[in-house]
């Protein structure tokens, strides 16, 4: 193999993903149809929601900049509660991330939850959403707005 | 002055007829009419918003409860009603917020999720009552149940009648 064809492959495998923290084990069909009957129905199919139902799309991102936040996304009843193992949880988390979460995601990208972490996390659903979510992003504005000031 | 303008506009016909393909005519027509036949292939954005897969093969009518798209549907038959199994009749209005399950097609084998997304606005339809069931959960089950009206995300709670939308493959293990 010629020196060039060598880096070129090389160049290849340096995935910027990666480092962006995208879960590589994603199996995106799978992924997908547990997205299509766990979570769309509600969620609806672009991560939009609808009236009452809070969006993905464009929102995700700012959960993850906070534990609580990221915490949240697993612990609310729909993930806690769904009959997806742990490891098919993470994975249709992930793939949400990196489907809806668009501009609201830190450009230094997440930490893709592992099955370990979420069996750990759901094992404390909440049981008040509205008022723990208020609170949650109210500390993550404040955890922005100290980013901001510094 | 007559001779004169039979001269001048038999210089400009001769000129026209040396300049102008006789064929131009068909050559122009032809070249519309293939491209305005390209235009419908195009890749541009179709009604199907689901991003399914829009063509499963076929088999039965959708105004049959029989039909398989309706294996866990409890209500009025859209197709029944003046829309179809993918659409809501004029004058409702489909609710985003639905539940979905998983029906078998029989004419590939394969099997599609379906989403039971309700039409909303005006009182119940009434024709072609089908109540099937198959993988229905209880209420506590709230995402995977028929019994409760899914006119949620909608102006109207009013129920009229049911889609079965196929928005996408089964995932086989």
């Amino acid at each position: 193999m010629s020196r060039r064809v060598a880096i070129f492959l090389a160049g290849l495998l340096y995935c910027p993903a990666a480092l962006l923290g995208s879960d590589a084990g994603i199996n995106e069909a799978r992924a997908k149809y547990h997205y299509q009957m766990f979570c769309q129905g509600c969620h609806t199919p672009d991560g939009a929601g609808a009236n009452a139902v809070p969006p993905l799309k464009d929102f995700m991102g700012y959960f993850l900049r906070s534990q609580r936040g990221r915490e949240f996304m697993v612990r609310v009843p729909g993930s806690a509660t769904s009959k997806l193992d742990d490891a098919e949880l993470a994975e249709v988390l992930n793939w949400s991330i990196d489907n809806f979460a668009g501009s609201s995601l830190s450009p230094d990208g997440y930490a893709p939850y592992t099955a370990a972490e979420v069996g750990e996390l759901r094992t404390r659903p909440l049981q008040e959403i509205e008022n723990h979510r208020a609170a949650v992003l109210a500390e993550i504005a404040a955890i922005d707005q100290q980013g901001a000031e510094s | 002055m007559m001779s004169f303008i039979d001269r001048l506009l038999e210089k400009r016909a001769r000129s026209a007829a040396q300049h102008a393909s006789r064929r131009g005519l068909l050559k122009t027509l032809g070249g519309a009419l293939v491209g305005a036949s390209a235009v419908p292939l195009l890749p541009v954005a179709r009604a199907d918003g689901h991003g399914g897969p829009a063509h499963p093969q076929e088999q039965g009518s959708d105004t049959d409860c029989d039909y398989w798209r309706y294996c866990a549907i409890d209500g009025f038959l859209c197709s029944c009603c003046g829309g179809s199994a993918n659409t809501c009749p004029p004058g409702t209005e489909m609710s985003p917020v639905t539940w979905i399950g998983t029906c078998h097609n029989p004419a590939d084998g394969r099997n599609y999720v379906i989403s039971y997304n309700d039409c909303c606005g005006k009182s119940s339809c009434g024709a072609c009552l089908c109540q099937r069931d198959e993988g229905d959960r209880p209420p506590y089950r709230p995402d995977k149940t028929n019994d409760i009206n899914w006119c949620l995300g909608t102006s109207s709670a009013s129920y009229h009648c049911s889609t079965a939308v196929v928005v996408g493959v089964a995932f086989e293990e």
